[in-house]
């Protein structure tokens, strides 16, 4: 479980959000929601603890988040793409799977590349990829990285609207799993029984 | 883990290799600087020292420039945060990464240095001992940029001018460096012994602090 008590956050002098609490527990997806810079970028960044609060605490059953807690237990896809754009895609996924040691057989990462990518020629450099199929290169590790917590910001931002079927498809299956999630997003999303928190 | 490691620096030896354009075009400009110095002076007999000291000065340019480059693209905000969320160290990667660029610089100043010491009018006796002292100087080098870069690409621009406070580390590899330009003999073996000294002393606490830094100012 990850419950958030009191938080606040400031940059400098500028104080982004303040008392911000809530729980949320495995089997539950929660959903941030917002208007731009009301701050749940920066929110996601603190539990990822990539960013220490003002003040308040971000506990994981029960124990503050550290950077081992965070790398071995938190899965974060970011807003922006993390892909090496000199290299082709199937460089990138091999690099990305081995920065996150994920050992999986060639088949089944061949079949979960093929739910995302479909026919796309594995070769194409990352740069000629369009900004959903890089999105997508992101959203594979969901697949294959097995972390118990899903920490992701916006993650349907620029998908079609197939894609969005997948990865909401990717979504329940992990909360069926005994998975704890938390997402950004604009977009209402169509998981059954997910909770939704408002920052002002 | 170990196979997984392997498989990363394998891929780090893959980005290394698609980074290399960047280094022929950082020692084609080492080109064409020599050839403006040698033109420049054509009419001045100037002593070797003159010349390995001109030479030592644009490679300690070139390998800051690699080494901020490098850090700028490689460790931009998303890439970061997945390395910081990795199972492995992030001083493990910064260690690869500065590995990396150390062979990457080597190797193509080992290719290009005989066409610049011609064109510095350097005997080619002097190639190996010159080549041998870069490759022990370069690795101190690069794992101070590193701490260097690690503060310079940091969010916070106000906070990048305190990069300044690891140049001084470089002083000791600059003083022992012009001094081996005053010995044109190369009987170099203590000389030898304090670059690969230092570098231990560099390695113990650079990618610890180079990690710090990346850590605190850049995500």
């Amino acid at each position: 479980m990850i419950e958030i008590k009191n938080l606040s956050f400031a940059r400098g002098n500028n104080l982004i959000f303040q008392n911000v609490s809530f729980r949320v527990k495995p089997n539950e997806l929660m959903v941030l929601k917002g208007a731009n810079g009301q701050g749940k970028t920066t929110l996601l960044s603190n539990i990822v603890n990539f960013l220490e609060p003002l003040e308040g605490d971000i506990l994981y059953h029960g124990k503050s988040i550290d950077s081992h807690t965070a790398s071995h237990c938190f899965l974060y896809i970011g807003e922006n793409n993390f892909a090496y754009d000199n290299l082709s895609l199937n460089e990138n996924i091999k690099y990305w799977l081995a920065v996150h040691n994920v050992n999986f057989s060639q088949e089944i990462r061949d079949k979960s590349i093929k739910f995302l990518f479909n026919e796309l020629n594995l070769n194409l450099k990352f740069y000629q990829l369009s900004y959903g199929q890089k999105k997508k290169l992101q959203l594979l590790l969901l697949m294959l990285v097995n972390k118990p917590v899903w920490i992701l910001d916006d993650p349907f931002n620029g998908l079609d609207k197939n894609t969005v079927k997948k990865i909401t498809t990717l979504l329940s299956k992990k909360v069926e799993n005994n998975g704890l999630i938390i997402i950004s997003s604009h977009q209402d999303v169509s998981i059954p029984n997910h909770k939704i928190f408002q920052l002002k | 883990m170990i196979n997984n490691f392997l498989k990363l620096v394998k891929n780090e030896f893959t980005l290394m290799l698609r980074g290399s354009v960047f280094t022929i075009v950082l020692y084609s400009l080492l080109l064409i600087a020599a050839s403006i110095f040698s033109l420049a002076l054509r009419h001045v007999s100037f002593d070797i020292e003159i010349a390995i000291a001109f030479l030592w000065v644009i490679i300690f340019f070139i390998s800051l420039i690699k080494v901020e480059k490098v850090y700028a693209t490689d460790f931009s905000e998303p890439k970061l945060q997945q390395y910081i969320l990795s199972p492995f160290a992030l001083e493990i990667v910064v260690f690869l990464k500065n590995i990396m660029i150390y062979f990457n610089l080597l190797f193509l100043f080992i290719i290009f240095s005989p066409i610049i010491l011609i064109i510095l009018g350097i005997q080619l006796s002097y190639l190996l001992p010159i080549n041998i002292l870069l490759a022990l100087s370069l690795l101190s080098i690069i794992f101070i940029s590193s701490m260097t870069a690690s503060i310079t690409i940091s969010k916070n621009n106000k906070l990048s001018i305190t990069s300044v406070l690891t140049l001084p580390l470089f002083i000791p590899i600059l003083i022992f460096s012009m001094a081996l330009t005053d010995v044109v003999d190369f009987q170099l073996n203590k000389m030898y012994l304090f670059f690969v000294a230092y570098f231990l002393l560099n390695l113990a606490f650079s990618p610890l602090l180079t990690s710090f830094a990346l850590k605190k100012l850049s995500v």
